[in-house]
């Protein structure tokens, strides 16, 4: 019966075309524009490593200065040299790495390319193991290179192309800052949304790849300056030695876990560790220490902008008023069918048949409803991105908003629906067939 | 009037007048939200950076293959700047540490004394060996501009020296020193306690903007020194063209750098009003979007107006023909739908304001937005009225000009 009753309601879609089609359009364009903002909320808040989140740990200890210091208040969310070479030396967890970024001229070998500047990263080995980036050519600098900060190169996949073309480039130099590195090896796609490893200084959580990374060592064996942020709260003085032995923060640190229970075990080494560096003077705050595994830090970043959730919300608002215009719609629509309710309730049917024919065909039209408006929320977010590429790659819809986007307009119509199809069983069969 | 009937005939039938007041109150309520944040957006990205005539100014990065030692880069900085200034259309040239509205910048914590323990302001940093007042057209309320006399040179690699003197905007001024008449011959320091770097404020500039462009006062927050620094890894130039001669100029620039250098050198130029539009990208994208779905809103708000309307005409046309059939006219057919029409309006406008309140205080409670004013909901009152009138004249006409002849014969 179900399926007669849907057959029925895909035929009552051109009884009153004009009346179906304003409730069609309404509806889709209500559902788009719910289902394209939430389609960034989506993306923006989405897990980038679901199966490892909860392992992924950055640490944070304060070293701010304690004159004018009130509780509460934090220095900022990078760590000095000093406490990320300490960190590295823990020996906690499986793996550590410390994050900056490098960039500089590159001098391609092939004259027929101008000189250009680059930027990417300049991490630990563990880096790539950590946050599971694919190799398709070679791998990870040594264990030696990465203790020695040797000249050693792992080219993202777009750098690789534009050096050698679709070569296997994998121990041939390139000139970057003046030096000759070795390329170790050449990472393929890999985009993780958001860039939850870096957030804080290059491009953002929504920026582009990382062109290269370098050892962690090897940048600070050339003295190369950091290219992200950086903050001093004291004037630290001339030179680079000076840097590495200040309390600026700089850098960006990562632990990896065996299993997310041992994070109460590394909370416990870390405490002691600040106050082991207090008895040396320093990290004289005395703040908690604090730990955030991938989706803590996403929030504490956040990654998600008011702006996006500001959107959403009137974007719902929105939805609701398509809502309300819809059941008026319906409302019109079955109204006019009181005779026909009538005869099927005089023929024997009864008043849940009835319910069930018209919330099914209420269905339908959220269903058509659903098409148009997934092809509008398409549309829209097509022309979301097309603002900037960082916004480009937050418009991605996957299969779960898909999905979304039907069951929210189905259920949309439907709800539009209980009222006119409330409505429509109170017909009373004796006087319809009476007028007729 | 015939406010009285009006009434009673809508409590007959309640559902249909309650669905439209109620799209008229969504409606009125996003929509009154809605235009503050464009206009709140807008203002926002109208305030000026001090910068004068902002389509001459463009800004030219030069990267090295290699930073090189102090002399190096002292006479690099020297060619460079030359090399510039011989461009043809190019009225001025100064070489700069960050750009107002670029995003990157340096921001140093300042007070009025060495002693006290918290600083009063993170203003923005603007170091030049030229003149930025120039090239920029910055306007000077008080005191003076740097001479070049003022600039050491200064590699920040090795020496701890600072510029002596600086040039600070009103707002700083007004934030460091709240009650002083005049900010010029103060003493100003970067930092607090020992090593506090002091320097004597010698001018006072009307406004310039910091890199980030921040909302409020913190956004004009801004110093100035003289000094010529090396030991970065990149120079950075702003200039000004003649009017109508920028992209020319600007092409000829990078072009002269390059021959400079012999193409051993990255260079990178973008033009003030690009940083602008960049800057301001998210803010207009977000104006956009919320005008587009104010614009839906009426839409589909006047078309449920208009679908109901229709629905009551058609429902209502045996009476409508016997109301003119006893003597009414055209006019109080179209003035009993329009006067319903204003009695349904004004109670969803009612709701409408209630409902803007609450999901104001929603957005300021989880998004920080500001409060608004009351301009807003007097304005989107208003517009619902005219909408819900507008929409009502066409089903209104088409039932006043309903034949009382026609209407009734089928009776």
């Amino acid at each position: 019966m179900i399926q007669y009753y849907f057959l029925l309601g895909v035929r009552s879609l051109r009884r009153n075309p004009i009346l179906t089609a304003l409730m069609v359009l309404i509806l889709a364009v209500g559902v788009a524009a719910s289902v394209s903002t939430l389609t960034i909320l989506h993306v923006m808040s989405g897990d980038p490593i679901p199966h490892k989140s909860e392992r992924l740990i950055v640490p944070l200890v304060d070293n701010g200065p304690i004159k004018g210091y009130t509780p509460g208040e934090r220095e900022g969310d990078e760590m000095s040299y000093r406490d990320a070479v300490n960190l590295l030396a823990s020996g906690q967890g499986d793996r550590r790495t410390a994050i900056r970024g490098v960039d500089g001229t590159i001098e391609p070998a092939r004259k027929d390319l101008p000189v250009f500047t680059a930027e990417g990263l300049s991490p630990t080995r563990d880096f790539f193991a950590m946050f599971e980036v694919p190799f398709v050519h070679g791998g990870p600098w040594s264990e030696a290179d990465d203790k020695s900060g040797a000249d050693v190169m792992v080219l993202g996949g777009k750098l690789a192309e534009r050096l050698f073309g679709n070569a296997n480039p994998v121990g041939q130099r390139v000139r970057f800052r003046g030096f000759d590195y070795a390329v170790v090896g050449v990472y393929g796609n890999w985009k993780p949304i958001p860039r939850y490893h870096r957030i804080i200084g290059g491009p953002g959580a929504f920026g582009d790849e990382d062109e290269f990374y370098i050892p962690f060592h090897n940048a600070i064996r050339h003295e190369m300056g950091q290219n992200g942020n950086m903050n001093c709260s004291s004037d630290r003085g001339p030179g680079y030695q000076a840097l590495l032995d200040s309390e600026c923060i700089w850098i960006q640190f990562w632990f990896e876990l065996h299993s997310a229970s041992d994070r109460p075990q590394l909370q416990a080494w870390l405490d002691a560790y600040a106050a082991e560096q207090r008895k040396l003077g320093r990290l004289q705050r005395n703040a908690p220490n604090k730990l955030f595994n991938v989706m803590e830090w996403l929030e504490e970043q956040k990654v998600v902008g008011k702006d996006s959730r500001l959107s959403a919300m009137l974007a719902f608002g929105f939805l609701l008023l398509c809502l309300v215009n819809t059941i008026g719609l319906l409302l019109a629509k079955f109204s006019v069918r009181a005779p026909e309710v009538g005869v099927r309730r005089a023929l024997g049917a009864s008043r849940k048949e009835i319910f069930t024919q018209f919330l099914i065909e209420s269905a339908v039209v959220g269903l058509a409803g659903g098409i148009l408006g997934l092809v509008l929320a398409l549309g829209a977010l097509a022309l979301i991105g097309s603002i900037s590429e960082q916004i480009a790659v937050t418009t991605h819809m996957d299969w779960m908003m898909l999905l979304v986007t039907f069951v929210m307009s189905v259920s949309a119509a439907m709800l539009a629906g209980l009222l006119p199809t409330w409505r429509a069983c109170q017909v009373t069969p004796a006087l319809q067939l009476k007028s007729q | 009037m015939e406010i009285k009937p009006i009434f009673s005939a809508l409590m007959r039938s309640k559902t249909g007048p309650i669905l439209v007041a109620v799209q008229v109150a969504l409606s009125l309520a996003i929509l009154a939200n809605a235009m503050h944040i464009v206009s709140v957006r807008q203002a926002v990205a109208a305030r000026p950076t001090g910068i004068a005539n902002e389509e001459e100014v463009f800004n030219l990065r030069v990267k090295p293959l290699k930073p090189g030692g102090h002399e190096e880069q002292l006479a690099n900085q020297k060619a460079q700047a030359a090399a510039l200034r011989a461009v043809p259309g190019i009225v001025s040239v100064a070489d700069t540490n960050q750009i107002t509205l670029s995003n990157s910048g340096n921001y140093n914590s300042v007070a009025a004394s060495r002693e006290q323990e918290r600083s009063n302001a993170s203003p923005s940093m603007y170091v030049t060996p030229d003149s930025l007042v120039k090239t920029w057209g910055l306007k000077i309320i008080d005191g003076r501009d740097f001479t070049p006399q003022d600039a050491p040179e200064i590699d920040q690699n090795t020496s701890k020296a600072f510029p002596t003197v600086a040039l600070i905007t009103k707002a700083t001024g007004q934030k460091v020193w709240p009650d002083a008449p005049s900010f010029v011959g103060k003493k100003l320091y970067y930092g607090t306690g020992a090593d506090a770097r002091e320097v004597t404020v010698v001018g006072v500039i009307d406004t310039l903007q910091t890199p980030s462009a921040a909302m409020g006062q913190d956004g004009e927050m801004s110093t100035m020194v003289p000094a010529r620094i090396t030991g970065s890894s990149r120079s950075l130039y702003t200039l000004r063209a003649e009017p109508g001669q920028r992209d020319r100029a600007m092409k000829d620039a990078e072009e002269a750098i390059r021959k400079l250098h012999n193409g051993q050198v990255v260079v990178r130029t973008t033009t003030q009003s690009e940083e602008r539009v960049k800057r301001y990208r998210a803010d207009n994208a977000l104006c956009w979007m919320l005008i587009t779905v104010s614009v839906l809103l009426m839409m589909v708000t006047a078309s449920g107006i208009v679908g109901m309307a229709s629905l009551w005409v058609t429902q209502r046309r045996k009476q409508i023909g016997v109301r003119r059939a006893l003597g009414a006219r055209k006019l109080d057919i179209l003035r009993y739908f329009v006067t319903e029409n204003l009695m349904i309006t004004t109670t969803g406008i009612v709701g409408g304001l209630l409902g803007a309140l609450a999901l104001n205080q929603l957005l300021v409670s989880k998004l920080e937005l500001a409060r608004l004013p009351a301009e807003y909901m007097v304005v989107g009152a208003l517009a619902s009225w005219a909408l819900g009138i507008a929409a009502v004249y066409g089903p209104a006409w088409r039932a006043a000009s309903i034949s009382p002849a026609l209407a009734t014969r089928s009776a």
